[in-house]
């Protein structure tokens, strides 16, 4: 089978290429061995939270230049404009978010804490300044019996910041019904029940009536709503009597399954073409090029393409793999920077501290070409968290690096010609 | 420790590979209509756990489970959780299939009866009081027709009409038409014929064909599966020391024979597997590597939304059929959502089944409708039958559709035949 540009990889970083690709005319294929790490998303998008010596930063553009020189970053030719460029990408597909890449703004995470971040999908709590809070009276509000939302620990963290919150939960007939199986009551259910039973109205009935004489100047809610379209998740925000928005759940994420749905819809309205549930397990190469790959299901099946990406992510996606000796990219072997086969050197004990391992991934040339044996590899690109030289943790990028490489290596393709 | 231990430590269908991410849950169409089946992680590997240390564990909701497989798809970690969970039902359910059961999944007996009555059993079977008969009685949804059964099957036909000049052509394949083919819609095989018969091929018959046996698994009946797959396999093997490839024109079924068999019934397919495929799969790889050539009709028209079977995407051959429909210049081409239609063969047929069956298939029925394609393209014949009673659009098989739009003469031109 052939294609123009054949994706390994079908989370972020591989479909912002996919889409990117596919708008310029390209025969795309993106193969994705299962669903990707978007399922875990905040709702918001990182640039680049903190340095290298873990100060906040407040603009990720002037800060991206005091990094090493190992970054990903480092390999993108004009960070402005191709930020602006995944937002746009983002837009489009009918993502719409706040945020640019001149000023962090704040995020809440599911634990309570406040982190530095760049897009936030539209309907997620942030703060401009963490300095100042923008509330003084909040309401914590989660459907009773939905583990997956620590209401206690979110209090807590905004408490610590000087706002007053109270803790209140809700229910609905139809949502109580989901708990005579007590492990499916996990938020794409709820979403599910709510938004196909026409019950936006009801919960938010429910929710003014234990907020109304609270006084309260943001209700906030657990991000359960919104996964066939944005406008549920909209619609939700404007039926609640004060100002209301979203709080980031534990996995699965609400948010980044839409986000993962929308992409791929757009990816499939522009005649892309997606190989679910298939994982690439050989590359053929020659010289200094690959020629084709094969997949786990297409027995038998070359997939050629002028040019190919991989961006199958690192550790948790198994784009990367580590076994008793050796850390490994496990699609095509391409190089990886972890040269020692000391393993005791790629972890430190203390698990806060800044992992080894973090930093592991595929090395590239400053066009993002993957080497083999030390010598770039001309059609094969990677892009994303498989990229070797940062700790995504320690310095907040990860969705900055995928969606960043991802379309520079895009320009790189197409400037090809 | 050492490399062999965390290697080789592997159980079966990857279960310790589950890594309780949840992101199967995400894609289960059952939990997300209703509350009583506990969903694929926990009656998949969650459940196992428990089950491998006393059967008691076993929940009769397990026979819930679709076996759509759009689990294992979205798995990150290539746990086969459909498997796990079939094969749970298979060692510990003690339900005895009902009569109604073993009527619906005797689909070789059924057509064999009911195909010489065709002219009463069709409309006999489309009678209100029938039907409230098969409701009230036999527990068959009221809302379900049968389709309708062929009073001159396949097999009749193809010997009387076709088989004669099959040995004229110089190459060779068999034909694994299946039961709907035979009892229900020779159409399909006819086109089928028609099309192969056109590139050059000629078609045989199986020594002996057996319903696929996907009916008899789902309800309950895997040892009469086993027989009837095992004389499938003896016919193949007979065919394929001829150097026949054998095709079908149902993903269901080359899905059941190429890894069902294997995986849940403990039939040894190894020496036939490779040489069972799809005809979609068969002409795009003979069409790509040159060997054969396709003239299309002018005038042909249609627009057409391709539906991706579950058990297509689960094999990962969606592309096949996707990219030989889009070589047709009249195709005016649409992917849909890749979504289950909720009729999984006979599951829908039940009454008890009836409401869940339609509440999963909304989101597709819906995206249909919004649509209005001349024609819906799928591979598979439940998800026909279940798409033409929800939205009222007809549906086809692509080898169907590829038979209306083929200029027969100017393709027996180009391929010598």
């Amino acid at each position: 089978m052939k294609f123009d540009i054949i994706i390994i990889g079908g989370g972020l970083s591989g479909l912002t290429a996919g889409i990117a690709l596919a708008q310029a005319g390209r025969d795309v294929a993106v193969i994705s061995a299962g669903q990707s790490t978007l399922h875990f998303s905040s709702g918001s998008l990182d640039l680049l939270g903190c340095d290298n010596n873990g100060n906040i930063v407040n603009n990720p553009l002037n800060a991206i230049a005091s990094l090493n020189a190992s970054h990903p970053y480092k390999k993108v030719s004009n960070v402005e404009s191709i930020a602006q460029e995944a937002k746009q990408l983002l837009t489009e597909a009918g993502i719409t978010t706040t945020g640019d890449a001149t000023a962090n703004h704040w995020r809440i995470t599911p634990i309570g804490a406040l982190k530095p971040t760049w897009l936030s999908v539209d309907g997620m709590a942030t703060m401009q300044d963490a300095g100042t809070m923008p509330w003084k009276r909040v309401a914590l509000v989660n459907i009773i019996n939905y583990l997956d939302f620590p209401t206690k620990l979110i209090a807590a963290g905004l408490r610590n910041r000087g706002i007053e919150v109270d803790i209140k939960a809700v229910t609905l007939r139809e949502l109580n019904e989901l708990r005579k199986s007590p492990s499916e009551m996990r938020s794409t259910n709820i979403a599910k029940v709510l938004e196909r039973n026409n019950l936006l109205q009801g919960l938010a009935d429910a929710i003014n009536q234990v907020t109304v004489d609270g006084n309260y100047d943001m209700v906030l809610l657990p991000a359960v709503m919104g996964i066939d379209s944005c406008s549920a998740a909209s619609t939700m925000l404007n039926l609640i009597a004060p100002e209301a928005s979203y709080v980031a759940t534990l996995p699965p994420s609400v948010p980044g399954v839409r986000m993962q749905t929308l992409l791929r819809k757009r990816f499939a309205a522009l005649d892309g073409t997606f190989l679910t549930g298939d994982q690439v397990i050989e590359g053929n190469f020659q010289g200094n090029k690959l020629n084709s790959v094969k997949t786990a299901k297409l027995e038998g099946e070359r997939l050629e393409a002028d040019n190919f990406i991989l961006a199958t992510g690192s550790f948790m996606s198994r784009g990367l793999v580590a076994d008793y000796n050796h850390v490994y990219e496990p699609a095509l072997g391409v190089d990886v920077d972890s040269n020692s086969l000391d393993r005791t050197t790629w972890a430190q004990l203390n698990v806060t501290s800044a992992q080894p391992y973090m930093e592991m991934g595929v090395t590239t040339d400053t066009k993002l070409h993957c080497l083999l044996g030390g010598k770039p590899v001309s059609n094969l690109y990677a892009a994303g968290s498989i990229l070797s030289g940062h700790n995504s943790i320690k310095l907040s990028d990860a969705a900055g690096v995928d969606m960043l490489t991802a379309l520079q290596v895009t320009h790189n393709i197409l400037n090809q010609q | 420790m050492t490399t062999s231990t965390q290697t080789q430590n592997m159980s079966a269908n990857n279960f310790e590979q589950c890594l309780k991410c949840s992101i199967c849950t995400v894609y289960c169409p059952v939990s997300a209509v209703t509350p009583l089946y506990p969903g694929p992680k926990q009656a998949g590997p969650d459940g196992e756990r428990y089950r491998l240390k006393n059967k008691d564990f076993f929940n009769e909701a397990l026979k819930m489970c679709l076996n759509c497989k759009r689990c294992e798809v979205a798995c990150p970690s290539g746990v086969n959780i459909g498997d796990i969970i079939q094969a749970a039902r298979i060692k510990y359910s003690t339900h005895r299939p009902s009569l109604r059961d073993m009527m619906l999944a005797n689909t070789d007996f059924v057509g064999t009866m009911a195909s010489p009555f065709a002219s009463i059993a069709n409309p006999v079977l489309k009678l209100k009081p029938v039907k409230a008969v098969l409701h009230g009685v036999m527990a068959i949804d009221k809302h379900r027709t049968f389709p309708d059964y062929t009073n001159r099957k396949f097999e009749s036909w193809f010997k009387k009409e076709a088989a004669a000049h099959q040995a004229h052509y110089e190459k060779q394949v068999s034909y694994f038409h299946g039961c709907y083919v035979n009892y229900n819609y020779p159409q399909l095989g006819k086109d089928f014929v028609k099309v192969m018969n056109a590139v050059g091929y000629g078609v045989n018959l199986l020594e002996k064909e057996k319903c696929c046996g996907v009916a008899l698994i789902a309800n309950g009946m895997p040892k009469q599966a086993r027989r009837q797959g095992e004389v499938n396999m003896a016919s193949m093997r007979k065919a394929i020391a001829q150097g026949h490839q054998v095709l079908t024109t149902s993903s269901t079924c080359t899905f059941t024979m190429r890894d069902e068999y294997a995986h849940l019934l403990g039939i040894d397919n190894h020496d036939v597997r490779d040489s069972i495929t799809l005809a979609t799969r068969f002409l795009f790889q003979l069409l790509e590597s040159g060997e054969i050539k396709l003239a299309f009709k002018n005038d042909f028209h249609k627009r057409v939304a391709y539906h991706s079977a579950c058990h297509m995407e689960r094999m990962g051959w969606v592309p096949y059929s996707t990219r030989l429909l889009r070589m047709i210049p009249g195709i005016d081409f649409v992917m849909l959502e890749s979504q289950c239609c909720g009729i999984s063969g006979t599951y829908g047929f039940k009454k008890e089944n009836y409401e869940r069956s339609q509440a999963i298939g909304k989101g597709l029925f819906d995206q249909i409708k919004e649509l209005t394609p001349d024609c819906v393209a799928t591979d598979c014949e439940t998800c026909k039958w279940q798409i033409e009673m929800s939205t009222g659009v007809t549906v086809e098989n692509p080898i169907s559709i590829i038979a209306q739009a083929l200029d027969v003469e100017e393709t027996r031109r180009l391929n010598n035949a």
